[in-house]
């Protein structure tokens, strides 16, 4: 007798959507690309140069060369390293602050609820990206200040979120039915109800990876972001002017990098709400 | 014999889902003569909405398949018909009444509106003129102050009132057919009879045929001509109404009639339709015993312990209001409630929606906060103990909930859902220790121990009931409140739900609290009946004393809404 | 209702007042020291402390708090540390080219956006429908600077057909200014927009009392139109009106690549310079604009929705 846990059931689901088995292998990828730069196992030696300056696309240097002759290519794994990194700390900081207050917000009520309401309507209220430029610009430019500043923003939307859900929850028959036998707080609140509301967690991280990567970009254009290492936001700036003599790569490097990467986080996004969303089950 | 006004030809419906084809609806056929009412009865998954949804042309395509058969609506083929020419017979020829007013209702417009609207593309009539006929059917179909309330918008009417204007709407353009989907089903029962009552009334002066469908055969009772019994998408019965309800031949028909509980005399346990026949539809004889009237009161009491005691329970709920939303005011769900229960027996509490009979079962069991009043347990006044006291009352009292979708954790497998509460309370020995005593209730309530390691949602809604009973009785306890817990059930699993839980009282010597909005039920498992209205208990006696003689006009009024379809039936006769 | 209004605008007060906090929090208390940054490295101990005292930051920390809440009421800014103007007077000269900008752009990016979703909704799951989406998500896909560099290259430098960068005041002046950023605006925003706007619509056409319309005999454009529409405005009108605020803060790319003299280029270039009392007063401005215009979507929300009862 085959017995599927939902977490199962959604996995199946989801290994039958193709094209999210696809994106899925392209975000892997990326992850792997980044991981072995960060180890310095691939494009540590992108400052090097590998050729004359601005050449074009060729066999030997498949996305061509930058105007001091650097790999395009490299730069633009560097550059992966740089986005990922950006995400993975966004999510590490916005999860932990995002879930447990949601939790506790929608779980008790009273004052704490409406002091976390306050706290998210208040950061809410600053629009993104002017917090963004000032948390940066603040801390001193560099990559550190960029994970402060996405992770102070994306714990927002998880919050509220998780606060509405668990607010639901608690009011379902199970729950009641766990203080019935006995069950405290504690056991009702993280035993119960979180799991139950978790795959809210995946599937908001899958949609924040991609505004995190978005925003690292278009920070370190506005050279907010990383110093002193490519990135693609600095790939695009660098672009700016290249473009009128005709130096297209580094434009298409940056931009072809950040297509698939975040395409697969769309698709993905999709898929994993289709898939564990239980309310939208059948359409 | 003239012609049927409408008529089901060997009717296939298959749904193509994920794991392949589904047949929803096999090889039926059936006539609905002119003027008419058909019953089409059958369980939840028997394909009889089905049917209904391929009679107007609303099935989900291209999901949903008709391979083979004939729709014949006065001799028009409605499964040839295209689109446009569907659109011209629905709502104008062939109209519908859905099973949930809530939802049914657009919610942003006046119902005045809803029901003009289909005046104004069928009958062509002006904007003024649809507003007026509307308002005049709101009147026919019995809401009060119809000018008035057709401005009002679907939220601000309740369940019965939205069910009415669902019916105006029906009838507007007086359809020639009128299917009705378990329109009575999610409402209350006095208002249910009086729907019904309705249904009937605008049958005969419309003149129209009017296919009815129910799970519940007692509730087609007085208002079919005919009666078509589905059972797993195949016809098995159908026949004039009074010959099923007296001469039914196929077993399933015989075990839907005999598991409604009947006022007044029953079986010790009630039969249901696996009594009849077995799980590859033979039919079975049932042993003369099972049948034979039992009365309750006849028993000895075996002691005269009250196990619980109620004095004066109020229970209220803040109503906020004001600039800072403020409390302004208090509501009061339970207003000065009293009683006491013996052990071993059960009482049965009896209310409609909103009276507060939910609100008083919680707080029994405190887990919601009572705002004055005793409640007394074997002897000791529980109302104020706090933190480890109630933890430990929590192991003596216990609550199964009403509905099986949701009082089971998803994420959690059969078997730790009935260990955690041993593992809460830290009993039950070893986990060994532990997973055995789960084994041995899950099969005690009947499922089979090696479905233990699966989730809630791989089980049918009377097996998570069951789940529900064998968690809430891991504890061993002494006091259990049954809230609404068989009311989410088809009529047949519901038979066998409260057979389980006779055979627990006796096996246990459990105490129960039975609520419920089912005079009938209530009457056939409980000793004494207690009827609430408004927060209060009106009425309290024996159960058999409640049924012949009830003092109070709402009780009187609760009686006669119990559907009665089975009358001259006597039990003898199903052998 | 009133109550409602009067509850929610009472609420405003703690919301603006937690704002000023976060911004006192980055700019008075984590930034440290801005006058040796102002001055040089050759700036003496006593021209630091001059400073200090012109600018207001030898108060005490909580008046200087106070000085951002009143600000925020006020909207007197003070005087920028770059070009030394009046910020409330950059702030009206700036605001002009930024709404030349993003009025049209978002007016007609919205209209746009909710044609092509009842289209695709009344063909959903036809190919059309499927086209849609895939064009949605590719296209949100692409880095914004990306399309930014590409139109701009593209249109007005290879192909001539716009201005490359720069503005004039006065109708129809502009419109050869604004032309291109708007083009890239809408089409940057079609993407979400629609894929926003075919989901809520889709949401709706599931639910029952669509199948009671069916049942009616409406046709499938009436109900879509009809029935459907009026339920999925209610988010959608939310939706669009909590972007509003966006446009007073401008397109900061957009207006920084065009050299357009608006708010959202005034921003960068404070960014660029250090400029906190500018930088205070956009985040403050744009602050309020998304409170003010929260309040309006929610009540709009509840006028919208005969559901909500007021209490």
């Amino acid at each position: 007798m085959k017995t599927n846990s939902l977490w199962k059931d959604a996995f199946i689901r989801l290994s039958k959507d193709k094209l999210a088995l696809v994106s899925l292998i392209i975000v892997l990828t990326y992850f792997f690309v980044a991981i072995l730069s960060a180890l310095g196992l691939i494009a540590s030696n992108w400052s090097q140069e590998v050729g004359a300056s601005n050449l074009a696309p060729s066999m030997e240097h498949f996305f061509g060369t930058d105007i001091f002759g650097r790999s395009v290519l490299l730069k633009v794994i560097r550059g992966t390293q740089v986005a990922m990194s950006v995400g993975v700390a966004a999510s590490i900081i916005a999860i932990p602050i995002g879930v447990l207050l949601g939790a506790l917000a929608g779980y008790f009520g009273g004052w704490i609820d409406d002091f976390v309401t306050w706290l998210y309507t208040t950061f809410s209220s600053v629009p993104n990206i002017m917090l963004l430029i000032s948390i940066t610009l603040i801390l001193g430019k560099g990559i550190f200040a960029v994970y402060i500043a996405l992770g102070a923003t994306s714990w927002v939307t998880l919050c509220r979120l998780i606060r509405g859900e668990v607010m639901k929850h608690k009011e379902r028959e199970y729950v009641q039915a766990a203080g019935a036998i006995g069950g405290g707080h504690f056991r009702k609140l993280f035993r119960h109800i979180l799991p139950n509301v978790s795959h809210i967690i995946i599937i908001n991280t899958s949609m924040q990876f991609q505004i995190a990567i978005k925003s690292e970009v278009i920070l370190s254009y506005l050279g907010l972001g990383v110093q002193g290492e490519p990135s693609w936001g600095t790939m695009i700036d660098d672009a700016k002017l290249e473009l009128v003599r005709g130096v297209w790569w580094q434009l298409a490097g940056a931009t072809v990098a950040m297509f698939f990467i975040l395409l697969a986080f769309n698709i993905l996004s999709d898929a994993l709400r289709d898939a564990l969303d239980p309310k939208l089950k059948g359409k | 014999m003239t012609t049927p006004l409408l008529s089901v030809r060997d009717l296939v419906v298959e749904f193509q889902t994920g794991d392949g084809i589904v047949r929803a609806v096999n090889n039926v056929s059936f006539d609905i003569p002119l003027g008419k009412t058909i019953g089409i009865v059958g369980e939840s998954g028997s394909g009889k909405s089905v049917t209904s949804l391929a009679v107007m042309g609303l099935l989900q395509k291209p999901a949903a398949v008709v391979p083979q058969g004939q729709i014949l609506f006065n001799g028009l083929d409605l499964l040839t018909c295209n689109e446009s020419k569907m659109r011209e017979l629905r709502g104008n020829q062939i109209s519908m009444i859905f099973q949930e007013p809530m939802t049914s209702l657009n919610p942003v417009f006046k119902v005045g509106e809803q029901i003009a609207e289909a005046l104004r593309i069928h009958k062509k009539l002006s904007q003024k003129e649809a507003w007026e006929k509307a308002v005049h059917l709101m009147n026919q179909v019995g809401i009060p102050n119809p000018a008035l309330s057709a401005h009002k918008f679907p939220h601000e009417m309740s369940g019965g009132q939205k069910q009415r204007v669902m019916i105006a709407m029906a009838i507007s353009c007086e359809p020639k057919l009128l299917i009705a989907d378990e329109p009575t089903t999610a409402l209350d029962v006095t208002i249910q009879k009086q729907v019904l009552e309705l249904l009937h009334k605008l049958q005969q002066e419309y003149r129209m045929s009017m296919m009815f469908i129910t799970h519940d055969l007692g509730v087609i009772g007085d208002i079919a001509d005919d009666v078509v019994v589905m059972y797993r998408s195949n016809v098995v019965e159908q026949n004039n109404a009074q010959k099923i309800f007296e001469s039914a031949t196929h077993p399933y028909t015989k075990g839907l009639l005999a598991c409604r509980p009947k006022l007044g005399a029953n079986p010790r346990r009630l039969l249901t339709v696996s009594d009849f026949m077995t799980e590859e539809g033979k039919e079975k004889v049932i042993p003369v015993d099972r049948v034979q009237v039992f009365d309750k009161e006849s028993v000895a009491d075996k002691t005269d312990h009250v196990l619980l005691e109620v004095k004066n329970l109020v229970t209220q709920f803040p109503i906020k209001g004001g600039l800072f939303g403020g409390t302004v005011d208090h509501f009061k769900a339970v207003n000065d409630v009293s009683f006491k229960i013996k052990k071993g027996k059960t009482l049965g509490l009896v209310g409609e929606s909103g009276c507060g009979k939910t609100t008083l079962g919680r707080s029994i069991l405190r887990l919601v906060e009572p705002a004055s009043g005793n409640i007394i347990y074997d002897g000791k006044d529980i109302t104020h103990v706090k933190h480890e006291e109630l933890r430990q009352l929590r192991k003596k009292m216990q609550i199964i909930f009403q509905d099986p979708y949701s009082s089971l954790n998803p994420r959690m497998t059969i078997a730790d859902i009935l260990v955690e509460p041993l593992i809460i309370h830290n009993e039950g020995g070893t986990k060994a220790q532990r997973f055995e005593m789960a084994r041995a209730l899950i099969e005690k309530v009947g499922l089979k121990s090696n479905q233990m390691n699966r989730y809630p949602h791989e089980f049918s809604g009377g097996q998570r009931q069951r789940i529900c009973i064998a968690r809430a009785l891991m504890l061993r306890p002494e006091f259990v409140i049954c809230d609404e817990s068989v009311s989410a059930l088809d009529v047949s699993i519901q038979a066998q739900v409260l057979n389980l839980l006779l055979d627990l009282q006796e096996e246990f010597g459990l105490t129960y609290v039975f609520i419920s909005h089912d005079l009938s039920v209530v009457n056939f498992i409980a000793d004494e009946v207690g009827v609430m209205y408004a927060g209060k208990i009106i009425e309290m006696d024996k159960a058999s004393n409640i049924y012949k003689g009830a003092k109070e006009e709402y009780t009187r009024t609760l009686l006669s809404a119990i559907p009665r379809g089975e009358t001259k039936q006597s039990l003898a006769s199903l052998v | 209702m009133t109550k409602y209004i009067i509850r929610r605008l009472l609420y405003m007060i703690p919301v603006l007042l937690g704002v000023s906090l976060i911004i006192f929090v980055l700019f008075n208390v984590v930034s440290g020291d801005p006058t040796a940054v102002l001055l040089g490295k050759n700036a003496t101990a006593r021209q630091m402390a001059d400073l200090r005292e012109q600018l207001g930051l030898n108060k005490s920390l909580f008046s200087q708090y106070l000085d951002i809440v009143k600000s925020a009421f006020t909207f007197d800014f003070g005087y920028s540390w770059a070009t030394k103007q009046e910020i409330s007077q950059m702030i009206w000269q700036g605001a002009y080219p930024s709404l030349c900008l993003s009025i049209p752009a978002f007016v007609i990016s919205t209209v746009v956006s909710l044609l092509i979703s009842v289209f695709v909704a009344y063909y959903r799951g036809k190919g059309i429908d499927l086209f849609v989406r895939v064009c949605c998500i590719a296209g949100m896909s692409i880095s914004a600077l990306a399309y930014i560099l590409f139109f701009q290259w593209f249109f007005a430098y290879k192909l001539g057909w716009f201005e490359i960068s720069g503005f004039e005041e006065g109708f129809p002046n502009f419109i050869s200014y604004i032309a291109l950023p708007a083009i890239i605006w809408i089409v940057l925003s079609i993407g979400p927009d629609v894929r926003f706007f075919r989901t809520v619509i889709l949401d709706e056409i599931y639910q029952d009392y669509v199948r009671t319309a069916r049942s009616k005999g409406l046709s499938e454009i009436t109900i879509l139109l009809h029935h459907v529409l009026r339920n999925a405005m209610i988010p959608i009108i939310t939706y669009v009106v909590i972007q509003i605020p966006s446009l007073i803060l401008g397109a900061l790319l957009l207006e920084n690549f065009f050299s357009i003299p608006g708010l959202g280029g005034m921003t960068l270039n404070a960014l660029n310079s250090s400029d906190f009392p500018v930088m205070k007063a956009m985040a403050i401005i744009s602050s309020v604009g998304y409170i003010i215009f929260g309040l309006i979507s929610d009540i709009l929300y509840t006028v919208a929705d005969p559901r909500i009862k007021f209490k």
